[in-house]
C-alpha cells in the first residue's frame, strides 16, 4: 500500500480514514438497504445441521424469505430490488413455474 | 377462490355439508342466534384482506389492499372495525373497514430520499388514536446509502390519508415486534424487551435478553416477527437457549430449551422462563388464553407445554409448515396460518382437525388476527 497513490477522490478519502483508523462502526443492516447482511444457514441444514427441522415443503418457506431479504443469495430480495418476482405465482407451492431468475435491470 | 372445509363441533366427517348449512347459526339448531363471534382477519398473496368466520372457516369479506402485501402485519382497531395493515414492502400502512373495505388511514413511511422499512413492528394504541411503527430509515444517495438511527414513529389515525408521523422517538435496532399495554405503554422486542412511554419517548429495559450475562447458559436466539398473542392480552416471544449443566461452555454436559419472554399486557408484569425442551424448530407461540400454564407452538409441529413443569405434553406433526399461531377468544380452538395459503383449525383440548380455509394466495410472514365483534354480512 504504502507505493499505491489515491488519485481519485474516493480513494483519497479512503486513504485517509484508513490511516487515521476513523472507519465508523459497523452497523447491522437490519433496515435491509439494497439486500441482507443475515447468512443464515439457508435451506441446507436446520439448526441442529439436519434437515428435519427445515420448513415442509420448501415453498412454505420461500417467500417468508423473499419477502424480508432473509437469504439474498438464495432468493430475490423483494423488499427492495425485485418486489413483484412472486406476481404470477400468488401459491408459491401451485405455481413455482412461474417463479423465474432475476437479472440485474438496466436503470 | 376460496376453498373452506370445516367440521362442526365433534361431528364426523360425513356431517361435513349439513354442518356447514347450520354454521350461520352455530353449531346446532337449539342455539341462540349469536350478536357477535369470532372472525379471523389474514393477509394474502397477491394483494388480499381476507375476513374470515373463524367458527365456520368460511370467508364473508375479502379486500383488495392498495400495495405489495408484506410483511401482512395486521393491527386491529379497539372496536375490531378497522384493520391497520403494515404492507408496501415492509414501508406502508394502510387502514381499512373490514366490512366495506373502504381505506381510511394510509401512511407512506418513505420520505423523500429517505427510505423506511419496518419490520414487524406496528401496535396501536388502546383507545385507537395512534398507530406506532418502528422505522428502520436509510438516505438512498445516488452513490451510496447511510443508515439512520432507528426510531419509534407516532402517527393519528384521524389524520386519514396520507398522514405524517406527529412524534418520533429514538429507539433500540432491530425491533421486529411491538404490542401496546392496557395503559397505553408500548412495548418493543429488540435485543430485550423494553417499554416506552409513548409521550415522552422514554424507555428503559423490562425484560434482559441479550444483555444477560449469566455463564450457565448461552445467549438466547430470538426470531419473532409475529406480534401474537391478543387472545391471552400478551406480548410474547420464544427464545431457544443451551443450559450448561456442567461447566459453563461445556456443550457435552448440556441441554436445550425453549423459553419465552412474555408482558402481561393488562398488569404489565413481565415474565421470562424456560417452558419445555427444544427438539424441533418452533417460530411463534402464545399461552392459551385462560390457562397460562400451557404454552403452544408451531412450525412443521403443533406442540403442547406445561410451563411449570417445562415439559412437552402433546405434539402434532403437521400437513404442511405453519408460521403463526392464534387462539379463539374463548381459548378452544387453535388457529394455525403464515407460510403457504391455507389456514387450519384444531380443536386445543382433542386436536381433532375441524377445518381448513383455503385463501388461495400465500400469507408468507403475515400476522393474522383474531378478533370478536359483532356479525358481518357476507360479502361474498
Amino acid at each position: 500500500m504504502k507505493k499505491l497513490k489515491p488519485i481519485n477522490q474516493k480513494a483519497i478519502e479512503l486513504a485517509g480514514t484508513t490511516s487515521q483508523q476513523q472507519v465508523d462502526d459497523v452497523v447491522a443492516m437490519q433496515s435491509v438497504v439494497g439486500c441482507a447482511s443475515t447468512t443464515d444457514p439457508g435451506w441446507e441444514v436446520d439448526m441442529f445441521g439436519g434437515t428435519a427441522g427445515l420448513c415442509q415443503p420448501m415453498e412454505a418457506d420461500l417467500y417468508g424469505c423473499s419477502d424480508p431479504c432473509w437469504w439474498p443469495a438464495q432468493v430475490p430480495d423483494m423488499m427492495n430490488t425485485y418486489p413483484d418476482w412472486s406476481a404470477d405465482a400468488p401459491s408459491a407451492a401451485k405455481n413455482w413455474r412461474n417463479l423465474d431468475s432475476v437479472y440485474p435491470g438496466k436503470e | 377462490m376460496f376453498a373452506s372445509h370445516y367440521r362442526c363441533g365433534t361431528l364426523a366427517g360425513a356431517a361435513l355439508v349439513a354442518a356447514l348449512a347450520v354454521a350461520s347459526a352455530g353449531c346446532g339448531p337449539s342455539q341462540p342466534a349469536a350478536t357477535s363471534k369470532d372472525y379471523m382477519v389474514a393477509v394474502s398473496r397477491p394483494n388480499h384482506l381476507n375476513v374470515i368466520d373463524a367458527e365456520t372457516l368460511e370467508p364473508v369479506n375479502r379486500c383488495d389492499l392498495p400495495a405489495h402485501p408484506a410483511p401482512g402485519t395486521i393491527v386491529m382497531s379497539p372496536d375490531n372495525q378497522v384493520a391497520y395493515t403494515l404492507i408496501g414492502s415492509f414501508g406502508e400502512i394502510y387502514g381499512l373497514d373490514i366490512e366495506t373495505c373502504e381505506v381510511v388511514f394510509s401512511a407512506n413511511q418513505s420520505q423523500g430520499n429517505e427510505r423506511v422499512r419496518s419490520i414487524g413492528a406496528i401496535a396501536i394504541s388502546p383507545d385507537g388514536s395512534e398507530i406506532y411503527t418502528h422505522q428502520n430509515p436509510t438516505v438512498m444517495n445516488s452513490d451510496h446509502y447511510q443508515v439512520q438511527p432507528t426510531r419509534v414513529a407516532v402517527f393519528n389515525t384521524a389524520d386519514g390519508i396520507d398522514a405524517k408521523a406527529v412524534r418520533q422517538f429514538p429507539a433500540p435496532r432491530q425491533v421486529t415486534i411491538m404490542k401496546t399495554g392496557d395503559d397505553g405503554t408500548l412495548y418493543l422486542g429488540g435485543p430485550d424487551v423494553y417499554a416506552m412511554d409513548v409521550s415522552s419517548g422514554d424507555y428503559s429495559t423490562v425484560i434482559a435478553s441479550r444483555s444477560i450475562d449469566d455463564p450457565q447458559y448461552s445467549p438466547r436466539d430470538v426470531l419473532t416477527v409475529w406480534p401474537i398473542g391478543d387472545t391471552s392480552n400478551e406480548f410474547i416471544r420464544m427464545f431457544s437457549v443451551v443450559r450448561f449443566n456442567g461447566e459453563p461452555g461445556d456443550m457435552d454436559d448440556s441441554s436445550f430449551h425453549w423459553g419465552y419472554e412474555r408482558i402481561d399486557l393488562t398488569t404489565g408484569e413481565p415474565t421470562s422462563t424456560i417452558f419445555g425442551p427444544l427438539e424441533v424448530v418452533l417460530f411463534s407461540g402464545q399461552t392459551r388464553p385462560g390457562r397460562p400454564e400451557q404454552m403452544w407452538a408451531v412450525l412443521s409441529h403443533l406442540k403442547q407445554f406445561d410451563v411449570p413443569t417445562q415439559t412437552e405434553t402433546r405434539s402434532l406433526t403437521l400437513d404442511h409448515t405453519y408460521y403463526c399461531i392464534n387462539f379463539s377468544t374463548d381459548g378452544n380452538t387453535l388457529y394455525l396460518s403464515g407460510a403457504l395459503d391455507d389456514i387450519v383449525a384444531y380443536d386445543a383440548d382433542t386436536l381433532e382437525k375441524l377445518g381448513n380455509v383455503t385463501l388461495g394466495g400465500d400469507m408468507s410472514m403475515s400476522t393474522p388476527r383474531v378478533i370478536h365483534r359483532p356479525i358481518i354480512t357476507s360479502r361474498l
